[in-house]
């Protein structure tokens, strides 16, 4: 498979350019978008969470960026990567290639967006007045981490989607649910300690605590618990690989 | 599907493939409709090929002919792997490029400069190989100034053209060619012809699902008849299209 991924290196190149480029091709801020929006989506949160929650975060809207751009990342790559092989269709139908690529460049794409969103993050430090720490250097790993877990989800639910489409629906109410899940809104500390048990059972709930650790308190993550999600995740890529090894053999006469 | 070795005289050998597709009524997509009509959804199974044994040595060229729903399509569709045979296995030696549908995976909003780049990369190509043959895709494709304009401004017949002339210029070994040639004008077809001449010419192995009897019997030496999904006859050109003449004509 990474034989096959290596000899079409050219086209995970191009895809993951019309990833980045395409998706916002016509529209007049062009890839400025993939950081607006996420950046507006901070501001409603920083505007109305105040108000319904007592909250006494210092540097609130800092606190959510930090935890809304890695989010924004997973919510992208797990909607566009659930439908991909849907929306590719066409080609899929027509030519032989890898089909490994498709997903592979979303999450791709996803990272570099996410990459060059940590600027913003780095901005917002700076202005807050939190500043900078090492412990940024820890920064690769969780983010190497993130990619992995992403692929895993994405290689299963895009193979499943074409042969039932509910999924997608599906996963995005999950992903609507878990955001609630997730420690980007509050501190996952502020509940009690079986409530907490709960909460870390998501793995993204361990990966944002730890952007949260290496940028916002900097201070080196839990890296028990990353290396447990890292685990988690390598298991559930291999898994991955091997269901859609399986299903995307069916691809062409099922779309 | 278990890997043999390949006798290297051979560029694809198909060995005892069925294929079937099943055929289901009112397929329930989603998930309501699964539930709901829970073995309820009839399904039939339309045996398209059946237990069909082909070896194509290298450096031949070869034309499938055959009335419409015979099965060719589905063989090379097979041969890409694009689909998966049920029954048997194929073995495919060298580089192979198809040509089942033009223009697959051209992104309408891209020029043809990029198309060309996105397209070719679609067939294995890297960059700095696409950078050679950039120029003779253009020239051959004679869109001059338009390939700076997106593809979703071309007609089709400028379509057709870059992307025959981007599938031919990917110096794969192997070559499968569906009937898509009749799309451009009398000039171009004669050129792209010409161009197969020339593959076949330096020991390419041609594969073509063709229509037009005529330019089969110019350029291949060979010709598979498919009648309902097993092999007719399997000889010299034109005494296959002889007799194909004398069944369809």
């Amino acid at each position: 498979m990474i034989n096959d991924i290596y000899n079409y290196r050219e086209l995970l190149k191009t895809s993951v350019k019309k990833e980045i480029r395409g998706k916002y091709k016509g529209s007049f801020l062009g890839v400025l978008w993939s950081f607006v929006n996420p950046l507006l989506t901070t501001l409603v949160y920083a505007i109305v969470f105040p108000f319904i929650l007592r909250n006494s975060q210092e540097h609130y809207v800092t606190f959510i960026v930090i935890g809304q751009l890695p989010w924004a990342w997973f919510t992208n790559t797990i909607s566009q990567g659930t439908s991909t092989f849907l929306a590719n269709g066409g080609i899929l139908k027509k030519v032989y290639f890898p089909r490994v690529i498709l997903p592979l460049a979303i999450d791709i794409s996803g990272l570099i967006n996410f990459l060059i969103s940590c600027i913003i993050i780095g901005i917002f430090l700076f202005f807050s007045g939190i500043g900078y720490s090492l412990n940024i250097l820890y920064l690769p790993i969780i983010f190497v981490i993130q990619f992995i877990l992403q692929l895993g989800i994405i290689l299963i639910t895009g193979a499943i989607d074409v042969y039932v489409r509910d999924l997608e629906y599906i996963i995005n109410f999950f992903i609507q649910m878990l955001f609630y899940a997730t420690p980007i809104l509050y501190s996952i500390d502020t509940f009690p300690v079986w409530v907490q048990k709960i909460l870390r059972l998501n793995p993204m709930a361990t990966i944002i605590e730890s952007y949260k650790d290496i940028f916002f308190y900097k201070q080196s993550p839990n890296l028990i618990m990353l290396g447990i999600v890292f685990l988690f995740s390598i298991v559930l890529l291999f898994i991955a690989i091997k269901v859609f090894n399986k299903l995307e053999k069916g691809f062409a006469e099922e779309l | 599907m278990k890997k043999r070795k390949v006798d290297s005289d051979n560029a694809i050998v198909v060995k005892d493939v069925s294929k079937k597709f099943k055929l289901v009524y009112d397929k329930p997509f989603t998930l309501k409709e699964r539930l709901v009509f829970w073995n309820k959804t009839r399904v039939g199974y339309h045996d398209v090929l059946k237990n069909i044994n082909l070896t194509i040595k290298k450096g031949e060229t070869v034309a499938l002919i055959g009335v419409n729903g015979s099965g060719k399509s589905t063989l090379l569709k097979l041969m890409t792997k694009i689909i998966y045979p049920n029954k048997g296995c194929i073995m495919i030696n060298g580089k192979l490029t198809s040509l089942l549908e033009l223009g697959a995976g051209f992104h309408p909003d891209f020029t043809g400069r990029e198309n060309i780049y996105f397209n070719a990369s679609i067939f294995g190509l890297t960059k700095e190989q696409i950078d050679e043959r950039l120029q003779k895709i253009i020239d051959f494709s004679e869109l001059g100034e338009f390939v700076e304009a997106p593809v979703r401004t071309y007609s089709s017949g400028m379509y057709m053209r870059l992307a025959f002339s981007v599938a031919i210029n990917v110096d794969a070994d192997i070559l499968l060619i569906d009937e898509i040639l009749a799309v451009g004008d009398q000039h171009f077809q004669d050129k792209c012809y010409e161009m197969l001449q020339e593959l076949k010419k330096s020991k390419k192995t041609i594969v073509i699902v063709s229509h037009s009897l005529g330019q089969v019997k110019k350029l291949c030496d060979r010709a598979v008849w498919i009648y309902d999904g097993v092999i007719r006859e399997d000889g010299e050109t034109s005494k296959v299209v002889e007799d194909y003449m004398k069944v369809c004509g």
